[in-house]
């Protein structure tokens, strides 16, 4: 939040310092932040700050004034425009300029805080669908002229897409998808892989950015999505040795590596997919204890940014990027991910997985009954970006809170009614009296310290089961019985807040 | 661009160029160093930090020399900037000029104590 109220600050520079010195300054910014812990040095750090911008920003309005780099000699019969060298505007001008501009800035915030319904009405954008007018109204509408008039937009019609077309036709207007995913989802990942087998998205994106993947194993994962004959047990270890999830990967997340070989594969000679696997580089073989393990489990999303930043946007390539849906989800603002990847350039669409769950468990939505699926459908302008997001993303398992799903993200991905959706599992006879299965008891025991049990006879099981009643009060955890009944969890690591080591080789 | 005045220099831009005397040092580096040589008086502001660095860019007093990781601070890439022999001269000769400064203030007898 600090950091978004900080970037929010740093528009009072002008772009030229902001293009310059805007990713230094955040950066700046974070490492204070993250050494600056306590409500004193936080206060200190905001005074820092604040006063600082008091002083910085008009000296940067005045060197940021035109160049004037003196005239070049005219050529016979060639217009000869004088660039003549000039005196930086006065004070008293830039006082005026300034107080002006703070008012338009006010009053164009304030509109926009009053207008997720506002549609601007403009014969610019008369012709673009909802959803690419819903995309004026973001951030980047401070910048629009003021002049636009606002009125109050129609409520519309979801328009529910043939879920790959949806994605494909994203791809043509932006170079990052993101895509938050409700993890071991069956239906879901069904289509992901055929997502990643149709022509049109092979045309168009280089790169799948996946949570599920530790980034130790990249070099194994290019030969194998490559085509190449790899030991399927040494490119396993890319979704078995994850570092975000201690127990079991199910299933789907093999499944979708190899629709991504087959594709290439299939594909040979023509533009390769290529995996890029975003979950810190920690090596399981290494990790003996819980200090081992914190600084990986702290710096999730902003390694997983910091791979999107060098291999997809350094490099001008167009990533879908998949990651479970609470790293991806807006709150008040984007997420980490979404966050650095922006200051980075980049201009994101967002698309999450949610059911027809709309408020409590028993809550489901019957407008929904009449799509089809897999679906994707826009938020902007319309009732299903009203409906509040978390029993929509999540199957109605927890509350309803005040966000809603438009402000929480761009679009939808809708798979089926709720309890059509199930959830894949490894099977038991992978993991009981397997050297994985004790090779995840021992991963347990460091985090969270306890055992939990992982095997079950079912490999196919409702996505959404209805949520236990909670504890009763007064009795300690180890005093209840059922699936409700858990060990506490254990202090964090001391570790979490150290950065991450510094990456070995990749195998 | 109008030229940016370092003629005297800022006292932000001297502490900068003091910073780099020693080691190359990315932009939350000088700040922290800035901090630590001035017994924790002065910690720059990004804003005028950056403004500062690009002044002396622009003097070629420091150079920009590469992006790289910390160890110390985690994977996100930074600018290092280098102090160059003009940087190295002027903070030298800055440093005498506060040096004259310092020896009237003490023949005029204002300073308290010896350890000025």
């Amino acid at each position: 939040m600090s950091e978004k109220i900080y970037a929010a600050l740093l528009q009072i520079y002008p772009a030229r310092f902001r293009d310059a010195y805007g990713d230094d300054a955040l950066q700046l910014f974070r490492d204070r932040s993250r050494h600056e812990q306590g409500l004193v040095a936080r206060l200190r750090l905001w005074l820092d700050l604040l006063g600082d911008l008091v002083v910085s920003a008009p000296l940067e309005y005045r060197r940021a004034q035109p160049a004037f780099i003196g005239s070049t000699a005219g050529s016979a019969g060639a217009p000869n425009f004088l660039v003549l060298e000039t005196d930086p505007p006065r004070l008293g001008a830039q006082f005026c300029a300034g107080l002006l501009s703070l008012a338009a800035f006010i009053a164009i915030l304030v509109a926009i805080g009053n207008g997720w319904n506002y549609r601007f009405q403009s014969a610019w954008f008369a012709h673009l669908p909802p959803r690419d007018n819903a995309r004026f109204l973001q951030p980047k509408a401070a910048l629009l002229p003021a002049s636009f008039a606002f009125a109050q937009a129609p409520v519309s019609q979801p328009q529910p897409r043939d879920a790959t077309n949806a994605i494909v036709d994203a791809f043509k207007t932006h170079d990052i998808v993101m895509f938050g995913e409700w993890h071991a989802n069956k239906q879901e990942y069904e289509w992901l892989c055929n997502l990643v087998s149709a022509p049109e998205f092979d045309d168009r994106v280089d790169d799948i950015v996946v949570e599920f993947g530790n980034s130790l194993y990249q070099k194994s994962v290019d030969r194998y999505i490559a085509g190449e004959d790899v030991p399927i047990e040494q490119v396993r270890k890319a979704w078995r040795n994850v570092i975000g999830a201690v127990g079991p990967p199910s299933p789907v997340y093999e499944q979708f590596y190899k629709a991504v070989r087959d594709a290439n594969m299939k594909r040979r000679g023509k533009h390769q997919l290529r995996i890029l696997l975003g979950d810190p580089y920690g090596d399981w073989e290494k990790i003996k204890d819980a200090e081992d393990l914190g600084p990986y489990l702290t710096h999730r999303d902003e390694w997983y940014a910091q791979v999107v930043k060098d291999e997809v946007l350094a490099k001008h390539r167009r990533a879908l990027l998949i990651m479970g849906s609470g790293h991806f989800i807006r709150r008040n603002g984007p997420g980490l991910v979404e966050h650095t990847i922006r200051a980075a350039g980049a201009n994101p669409y967002l698309v999450v997985f949610g059911t027809n769950a709309v408020g409590g468990f028993d809550d489901l939505d019957k407008r929904f009954d009449a799509w089809p699926a897999p679906v994707i459908v826009s938020l902007a302008g319309n009732w299903v970006g009203e409906l509040p997001a978390m029993p929509v993303i999540n199957g109605g398992i927890t509350p309803a809170t005040p966000l809603k799903l438009a402000d929480a993200a761009d679009a939808l991905f809708y798979a089926g009614p709720r309890d059509s959706l199930t959830e894949l599992r490894m099977p038991r006879s992978e993991l009981d009296g397997t050297a994985y299965g004790n090779e995840l008891n021992r991963r347990l025991m460091i985090f969270p310290g306890h055992a939990i049990n992982f095997l079950y006879d079912q490999t196919e099981v409702p996505q959404f089961a209805r949520p236990q009643p909670r504890p009763q009060s007064g009795l300690q955890p180890n005093q209840q019985s059922g699936p409700a009944a858990r060990p506490a969890m254990p202090p964090p690591p001391k570790s979490m807040n150290d950065p991450l080591p510094p990456r070995p080789p990749s195998q | 661009m109008p030229k940016r005045k370092l003629d005297p220099l800022p006292s932000a831009a001297f502490q900068i160029l003091l910073s780099l005397v020693d080691e190359d040092l990315h932009g939350y580096a000088i700040m922290r160093q800035v901090e630590e040589q001035t017994g924790g008086q002065t910690r720059l502001g990004p804003g005028t930090l950056y403004g500062s660095i690009q002044s002396l860019l622009e003097e070629n007093l420091v150079e920009e020399i590469d992006l790289r990781e910390d160890a110390k601070l985690g994977h996100e890439r930074r600018r290092y900037y280098r102090l160059t022999s003009a940087g190295r001269k002027l903070a030298r000769s800055e440093a005498l000029r506060l040096a004259g400064l310092l020896r009237v203030a003490r023949a005029k007898k204002i300073l308290r104590g010896d350890y000025v």
